[in-house]
C-alpha cells in the first residue's frame, strides 16, 4: 500500500490517557486491550475519565470532533469493562438477535477509520488529477448547484458597477447612439459566439453609461423572453449569462 | 496493429465517461479482445512515456484520459476553482463502512459507527457515491445501499478488489499504533 511517512490520523491527538500501567492515546489503550497486551481489569476507568473532566475543566477552547471521538472511546471502554464484570445472561430464544459483541464492534470500527485514512489519502491524490468531466461540470447542462439569479441580484450587481464607474470619474461626452433593439442582436451574436457572457465583464465593457444601461435593459428583456438564462454558479461568484438551448429559433433580437 | 492503438486513442478521447475494454470490442467488432488488451497497454505505455501533461488511467473498469498532478494549479485557475471540495470526516467514515459491507443497511451502517448515519447516508446518495439497490428481507423491509461507479472514480479505484485488504488493513492499524 502506499503508507507514506505521513501519520494520517491522530484522531485523539489532543488529550492523553496517563495511568501507572499505560500513558498515550485512548485509542491506543483500546487497541491493546483489545490486543489482550492490556488487562482491562487492571484499568481504573473512574481516574480515567475523572481526570478528563479536569482537563476538560482547564479547557478554554473544546474542538468538538476531537472530544466526541474520545467521548466514544471512552463509552466503548466503561461498556466493555461492564461487559466483564457483570454476570452473563443466557440467550433467550434462537430468534433473539445477539448483541454485538463490544470487541467484535470496537475492531469493526477500528477497521473503518483505517480504511477512511486510506481513502482520504486516494481522495488526495485524485483531487490533483482532473479528467474531461471536469469542463462539462463547469457547464450549466451538468447537475451543479447553479444559482438562477433574480432581478434584485440583477440590478445590485449593476448599482454595484455604475457606482465603481462613477468612483472611476470617467467620462465619455458624447457615445454612439444605440437602439435597444441593436443592442439585443449584438448581445445574442456575442453569446452564440461565446457560449456564455460575464455579466459584470460585459456592462463594464460598455463605453458609456448610456449604453451600459442600454445594455442592462437589453439583458433584463432577454431574460424575461426566456431566451437567455442568468446563473450564479456559486453564491458571491460572477454572475453569467447563456443563451437558452431551448430558446425559440428567432432570437434575433425582435424588441 | 499499429493503427488499432490510435483508434482506441481517438475511443477514449471523444469519451468522457471511462471507456471500457467491451465497449471498445463493440465498436471493433472483427479485433479480438487480446489485440484490443495490447493496445491499451501499447496506449498507456506510450503516454506514461512521454513528458507530456497527459495520461490515461484505469478507473471503475473503464479509460480515461487525466492531467498529471503537475497541473493541478493552473488548471484550477482556468475553471476558477479554489479547491475541490473534500468529504466530510462522518461522510468518509460512512462511505469507508458501506464499502466494506456492502450491501448494507442504514441501521447495519449506524452500528458500525456507533452513531446515527442517516444524514450522512443522505449526503453520499446526493453526491452519488453510493446508490439504493433494493431492500432487504428483514422486518422493515430497510433500504440496502451499495457504492457507485463514481465512488471508484472518485478514488480513482478500477473496482472494489482495489480497496486494501484485510491483511492490509491489519498492517496499517499496526503501523498506526507502533
Amino acid at each position: 500500500m502506499m503508507a507514506e511517512g505521513t501519520q494520517p490520523t491522530p484522531t485523539t491527538d489532543g488529550y492523553q490517557v496517563r495511568l501507572p500501567i499505560f500513558e498515550g492515546p485512548l485509542d491506543l489503550l483500546l487497541y491493546l486491550i483489545k490486543k489482550k497486551k492490556v488487562d482491562i481489569h487492571d484499568i481504573p476507568i473512574a481516574v480515567i475519565t475523572g481526570e478528563y473532566l479536569d482537563y476538560l475543566g482547564r479547557k478554554e477552547h473544546i474542538n468538538l470532533d476531537g472530544e466526541a471521538e474520545f467521548l466514544l472511546m471512552a463509552a466503548l471502554l466503561i461498556y466493555i469493562k461492564s461487559q466483564m464484570l457483570l454476570p452473563r445472561e443466557q440467550a433467550l430464544g434462537a430468534e433473539e438477535v445477539p448483541e454485538r459483541d463490544p470487541a467484535a464492534r470496537l475492531a469493526d470500527y477500528q477497521r473503518i477509520k483505517a480504511v477512511s485514512a486510506v481513502l482520504r489519502e486516494k481522495e488526495e491524490e485524485m483531487a490533483q488529477v482532473w479528467k474531461r468531466t471536469a469542463l462539462t461540470a463547469a457547464l450549466p447542462e451538468a447537475d451543479l448547484d447553479l444559482i438562477e439569479v433574480s432581478l434584485f441580484d440583477l440590478a445590485e450587481s449593476f448599482f454595484t458597477l455604475m457606482k465603481r464607474k462613477q468612483d472611476e470619474g470617467r467620462r465619455v461626452v458624447k457615445g454612439r447612439e444605440v437602439s435597444m433593439s441593436e443592442k439585443m442582436s449584438e448581445i445574442i451574436a456575442v453569446l452564440k459566439e461565446r457560449a456564455f457572457l460575464d455579466f459584470l465583464e460585459y456592462l463594464d465593457s460598455q463605453e458609456t453609461l448610456e449604453e451600459a444601461l442600454i445594455a442592462f435593459f437589453c439583458l433584463l428583456e432577454l431574460i424575461k423572453a426566456r431566451l437567455v438564462v442568468a446563473i450564479q454558479e456559486q453564491l458571491f461568484h460572477t454572475i453569467k449569462v447563456w443563451l437558452r438551448k431551448d430558446a425559440p429559433a428567432a432570437a434575433n433580437g425582435e424588441s | 496493429m499499429e493503427n488499432l492503438t490510435s483508434i482506441i486513442e481517438a475511443l477514449i478521447f471523444i469519451s468522457v465517461e471511462p471507456l471500457t475494454a467491451a465497449k471498445i470490442k463493440e465498436v471493433l467488432a472483427e479485433v479480438t479482445e487480446e489485440e484490443i488488451a495490447a493496445a491499451i497497454r501499447d496506449l498507456t505505455a506510450r503516454y506514461d512515456s512521454g513528458d507530456g501533461a497527459i495520461r490515461v488511467i484505469q478507473t471503475a473498469g473503464g479509460y480515461v484520459f487525466s492531467t498529471k498532478p503537475t497541473f493541478d494549479p493552473h488548471i484550477r485557475r482556468l475553471l476558477q476553482i479554489e479547491r475541490k471540495k473534500k468529504l466530510s470526516p462522518p461522510s468518509l467514515e460512512t462511505l469507508s463502512a458501506v464499502a466494506y459491507h456492502q450491501p448494507v443497511t442504514q441501521s447495519e451502517v449506524s452500528a458500525i459507527r456507533g452513531v446515527d448515519s442517516t444524514s450522512s447516508l443522505h449526503t453520499l446518495l446526493e453526491n452519488k457515491l453510493i446508490k439504493i439497490v433494493g431492500r432487504k428481507d428483514a422486518p422493515g423491509r430497510p433500504l440496502v445501499y451499495r457504492t457507485t461507479d463514481k465512488f471508484l472514480t472518485y478514488f480513482g479505484l478500477n473496482s472494489l478488489e482495489d480497496l486494501p485488504s484485510e491483511e492490509e488493513l491489519k498492517k496499517l492499524m499496526q503501523e498506526e499504533n507502533a
